[in-house]
């Protein structure tokens, strides 16, 4: 019987000319969506609540930052102070270290000076290798 | 001596004057496996802000689930997951992450350069209410050229 034996002229092999077709959409797709994560900063770890050490005076070097960008420098058994930009601090951190190994950061801003100056006194210090930083708010 | 269409002068090239395109597909495949691997969907949209510039910016060592972004903009509005949230709520909303993530959150600070310190430092004191300790000061890297200039 002539019926049992036609054959499907249905392909039983998945067509690969468009292929190359889908995958240019696909390419297209993700190179529209594509955003590189830009997950960078200056890391710090925070002291934990009510975690408080007391810290020789001998031991600490004052950086105060004012609104207006200027950056004080106090030894914490000296009185002189003395004032340098932001980015002065790299140079200021590596000299005071040599002489005190021990020296602790206690950086402490003006609640109106602007973010990006801490910013810059804290990268100063991290270039400088600063390990030991305490970030305060001081009084406005 | 039979010359063979004019000799020497008018032998054609053996190099084909065509942009071979055979490979054309696998190199599209190529493009695509590298985009679908390195494409992370956006989760949540940036807020409008001026980064601080840093030279010592490094890139956060924590997979991005464990990364939680606060942004703080000049007039002092915090922004978390594309909400408004007022200054004390952050504890609440940081303090779930903190114990999900196993104590590995990192909390990734995006305030505006010339947002005054004193919403940082609310903002921090708020991390710390809320028991995590990792705070990263989101940075642009400096370029050095900028900085002499300066």
């Amino acid at each position: 019987m002539a019926i049992l034996k036609k054959q499907s002229k249905v392909s039983d092999e998945i067509p690969s000319a468009s292929m190359a077709d889908i995958a240019f959409l696909l390419l297209i797709f993700f190179l529209v969506t594509t955003v590189f994560p830009k997950d960078r900063g200056l890391p710090i770890v925070l002291p934990e609540e009510q975690e408080e050490v007391e810290i020789s005076q001998r031991n600490i070097l004052h950086i105060t930052i004012n609104p207006d960008g200027t950056v004080g420098v106090r030894r914490g058994d000296s009185q002189n102070e003395s004032f340098h930009r932001p980015h002065q601090i790299q140079q200021v951190w590596r000299t005071e270290v040599a002489q005190n190994p021990n020296l602790i950061a206690g950086v402490r801003t003006h609640p109106d000076a602007a973010h990006r100056y801490m910013i810059q006194v804290l990268d100063g210090l991290q270039m400088a290798n600063a390990e030991r930083i305490s970030l305060q708010m001081g009084e406005g | 001596m039979a010359l063979k269409g004019g000799g020497g002068l008018q032998r054609k090239s053996k190099a084909s004057d065509q942009i071979p395109s055979s490979s054309l597909a696998d190199i599209a495949f190529l493009l695509l496996i590298f985009f679908m691997v390195t494409t992370v969907f956006r989760t949540e949209s940036d807020r409008p802000i001026e980064w601080p510039e840093a030279e010592a910016t490094q890139q956060i060592d924590e997979t991005r689930d464990n990364i939680m972004y606060i942004w703080i903009e000049r007039n002092g509005d915090i922004w978390i997951n594309d909400r408004l949230v007022p200054l004390d709520v952050v504890s609440e909303l940081v303090a779930p992450r903190w114990v999900e993530s196993g104590r590995r959150l990192r909390i990734s600070l995006r305030a505006d350069a010339e947002a005054p310190y004193r919403y940082v430092d609310a903002v921090q004191r708020q991390i710390q209410q809320a028991g995590a300790i990792y705070v990263v000061f989101a940075t642009d890297l400096e370029r050095r050229m900028m900085r002499e200039r300066r």
